[in-house]
């Protein structure tokens, strides 16, 4: 096992996709490894709690494996494919909830979910890129940073976030789409994750 | 929703592609959106263009380590439920439609027909499989659900692709209860084909449903059957 363990360890996600299709647990576990603190980290910022964020990744996790998941690299790199599952699950998690409604955004959980502080950042060659993603949307003004965190970290739609800020829903989908621009410009994103 | 932005046709272009890729358009107001996608070329483009820059997003939060406990329940889960392999040289079961970036596919759009079609009843044929008719409604294709020695499929030909960012999942109902999930989501190939393992044990169940949901499926299903096939 050490050393099927090793040996796959040398493969890329692509590859090891490949025996995640043929049920091979141990190709699974290799990318749970490499990608489970990233999916755990974006479920983290989105849920603001250490339970529900477990709760997403596992959902997600074992939705990919009990579906046997072929994966399609022509589709993009395998952990945004990771990541879009994580994201959707958390989103379903929010919508589903029946006190969701209630949320306003200086509620102190809102106010958590959108500001999770512990940074380890264990992988340290990807800080530079986490950094300037980071340092871009800082950038933004405030009214489009706050939209674009509310949607896709928040899980929130443009008719909550209308609401919740009092403005009309076309508005808030116009600063959506200044951010977006904007962020596109400074990344200057064909949409790859590292 | 304005009036104005329900009318067909009066759609604002590119208004509606930044909240699509965020994920804040919903209910009418996201289906209006997708149908308005597969004859707009300006906000298929548009979305391609912001789907890149949402698929970096995620490395924008705070990065923290998972914990032992999850990886371990994850790892114990997967090793107690070992998957059915996909056969090699079958038309091939695909969660491509799961892909990271399914926006930024350009040019798939959706050709939704109106017409149901029902698919042809074949019971006790070859090789010992019975053959369940499946009825396909509100999408173009055809549907058999086979039982063979214990292993029951879904076999779709030429099945309308769920959608962008979205899959089909599969449901399992006994009787007049609500329908569980059967953790069994799929998309299908370039030619709509489709052969989906499904749980062997359909003790009491009496209809395989499959819908169409956001990318990783969810719990209770949120829109109407698009195929249903009975057992009783």
């Amino acid at each position: 096992m050490f050393t099927l363990s090793r040996s796959l360890n040398r493969l890329a996600d692509e590859d090891l996709m490949e025996l995640v299709r043929e049920g091979e647990s141990s190709a699974f576990e290799i990318i749970f490894d490499r990608h489970g603190d990233t999916a755990y980290s974006l479920a983290y910022r989105m849920c603001g709690s250490r339970v529900r964020a477990e709760d997403v990744v596992q959902d997600a996790f074992l939705s990919l494996w009990r579906s046997g998941a072929r994966y399609d690299r022509t589709r993009g790199s395998v952990r945004s494919w990771i990541l879009s599952v994580v994201h959707n699950r958390a989103i379903d998690t929010f919508r589903r909830e029946a006190t969701r409604g209630s949320l306003q955004v200086g509620d102190e959980g809102l106010a958590e979910r959108l500001s999770s502080g512990e940074l380890i950042d264990a992988e340290v060659e990807r800080r530079d890129d986490a950094g300037r993603v980071r340092g871009a949307l800082r950038d933004l003004p405030v009214d489009q940073r706050e939209v674009i965190e509310l949607s896709y970290f928040g899980g929130f739609t443009h008719v909550e976030i209308a609401e919740m800020l009092s403005l009309p829903p076309g508005t808030v989908k116009g600063r959506m789409r200044l951010g977006l621009s904007k962020l596109r410009i400074a990344l200057g994103t064909e949409g790859s994750l590292p | 929703m304005t009036e104005r932005d329900q009318m067909p046709g009066s759609h604002d272009c590119g208004g509606d592609a930044a909240a699509y890729v965020l994920g804040a358009l919903e209910g009418q107001e996201l289906e209006a959106f997708r149908t308005h996608l597969e004859r707009c070329a300006v906000c298929r483009d548009e979305v391609d263009a912001f789907g890149g820059v949402v698929n970096v997003l995620p490395i924008a939060a705070p990065q923290q380590r998972a914990s032992r406990g999850l990886r371990r329940r994850v790892m114990r889960e997967v090793r107690k439920e070992p998957r059915r392999a996909a056969r090699p040289g079958r038309a091939g079961w695909s969660l491509s439609a799961l892909g990271g970036r399914a926006w930024a596919a350009g040019g798939a759009a959706l050709s939704v027909v109106a017409a149901a079609v029902v698919v042809g009843l074949t019971l006790g044929g070859g090789g010992g499989a019975t053959v369940f008719p499946a009825r396909v409604e509100g999408i173009a294709g055809t549907a058999q659900l086979r039982l063979t020695n214990g292993h029951a499929e879904l076999v779709v030909h030429h099945l309308t692709p769920p959608g962008r960012r979205r899959v089909y999942e599969v449901w399992l109902q006994r009787g007049s209860a609500a329908p569980v999930p059967a953790s069994v989501l799929f998309g299908v190939n370039a030619t709509g084909d489709a052969d989906v393992g499904l749980p062997t044990n359909l003790h009491g169940v009496s209809a395989v449903l499959i819908t169409s949901e956001p990318l990783g499926g969810t719990k209770v299903p949120t829109h109407k059957p698009v195929i249903v096939a009975r057992l009783d």
